[in-house]
């Protein structure tokens, strides 16, 4: 391939499973899927064990992926989601702090002010 | 901007636009688990001798498919209607200007600034310099704040349009004789492009949309136009 042009950004790195799921650069995804095929081995093989039926311990290790990478997909993305409110928050807040330092908007010299009275 | 083989969405430059990203990360792999499974039913139907004629029903299997279905559709339809609920909001916008489409270009009112008002036109090829962007360059420039909510009032004048500028995420009706607002704040300063997105006639290809995105500072010393 040719060399990018400058100006041009770099092509991410990016791993695409089944051609449009982007492991590399979408958060979670790869947790999620590694996490997935290590349940889907442990459920598919516990089953094997057990039962000593292949065709069926197949269709439970592809269950066991489904199951499990949806699970630890859910966990991450709501942990992710609280992590970005957060972030916001903070941020929101340094540039209000940044904005009314000094001032009589400042929440801070309010509080002290009426603390004192 | 987006480039010449893209097939997912731009970087995002406003709050909605990174839940948007966020949800379609997590539709598409939903759609992975989905495609994943129907894949292996599929190895497994080519696979299988399908000699067993006697299955009569399969009460466990017609009940697993219709409640599965309907606990992904949840899934993927709350997130959806949580950003739904968000693009609608309106809180308290610090700019309001209107755009008006015609066939076929885009007239623009500053409101708040004295009535300015101009149209924006694309730029010819023939009028193209070097590093201007062809079939997406206008010339006269939508310029606007970062960090400060902007409520865009769009409209028609002619046939139906659509104001469109992806790395918003904004996509909005001009629909003639109707007024539809939307707003958004800009977190990134920068050029940022989009087109029409309705088809209104011969010319639908050639009345781009071009946001000049510039700190509230440098804004508010007087609006920068490339008249």
């Amino acid at each position: 391939a040719a060399p990018p042009e400058p100006g041009e950004p770099e092509e991410r790195k990016s791993l695409k499973l089944l051609g449009f799921l982007d492991v590399e650069n979408t958060p979670c995804a790869r947790h999620s899927i590694l996490y997935g095929s290590l349940g889907s081995v442990v459920a598919g093989f516990g089953h094997f064990l057990f039962t000593s039926r292949i065709r069926r311990s197949c269709d439970v290790g592809v269950g066991g992926f489904i199951l499990v990478t949806l699970g630890c997909w859910f966990h991450c993305r709501y942990n992710y989601a609280k992590q970005r409110i957060q972030e916001r928050i903070a941020r929101e807040e340094i540039k209000k702090k940044i904005l009314y330092e000094g001032t009589h908007l400042d929440p801070e010299r309010k509080h002290n002010g009426s603390s004192s009275n | 901007m987006a480039h010449a083989a893209q097939v997912g969405l731009q970087d995002a430059t406003s709050p909605i636009m990174e839940e948007l990203i966020t949800f379609h990360d997590h539709a598409l792999m939903i759609i992975f688990l989905i495609c994943f499974l129907v894949l292996y039913a599929l190895f497994l139907t080519l696979t299988t001798k399908l000699t067993n004629t006697n299955i009569s029903d399969a009460q466990e299997m017609e009940t697993v498919w219709t409640i599965l279905p309907a606990i992904i559709l949840v899934l993927i339809a709350l997130p959806s209607l949580r950003i739904l609920y968000m693009t609608d909001e309106v809180n308290d916008p610090s700019l309001t200007i209107k755009s008006i489409g015609h066939q076929w270009y885009w007239t623009y009112e500053y409101t708040d600034y004295g009535g300015l008002i101009f149209n924006s036109y694309m730029l010819p090829p023939l009028f193209l310099e070097p590093g201007d962007l062809r079939l997406l360059d206008v010339d006269n420039r939508v310029v606007l704040p970062i960090e400060a909510p902007i409520r865009m009032m769009i409209t028609s004048q002619d046939v139906l349009h659509s104001w469109a500028v992806p790395t918003l995420g904004l996509k909005t009706d001009a629909i003639p004789g109707r007024l539809n607002q939307t707003t958004f704040t800009a977190t990134r300063p920068g050029v940022y492009y989009g087109q029409c997105s309705e088809i209104c006639g011969a010319n639908h290809s050639f009345m781009p949309i071009v946001l000049e995105l510039i700190p509230l500072k440098i804004f508010e010393m007087g609006p920068v136009f490339t008249l």
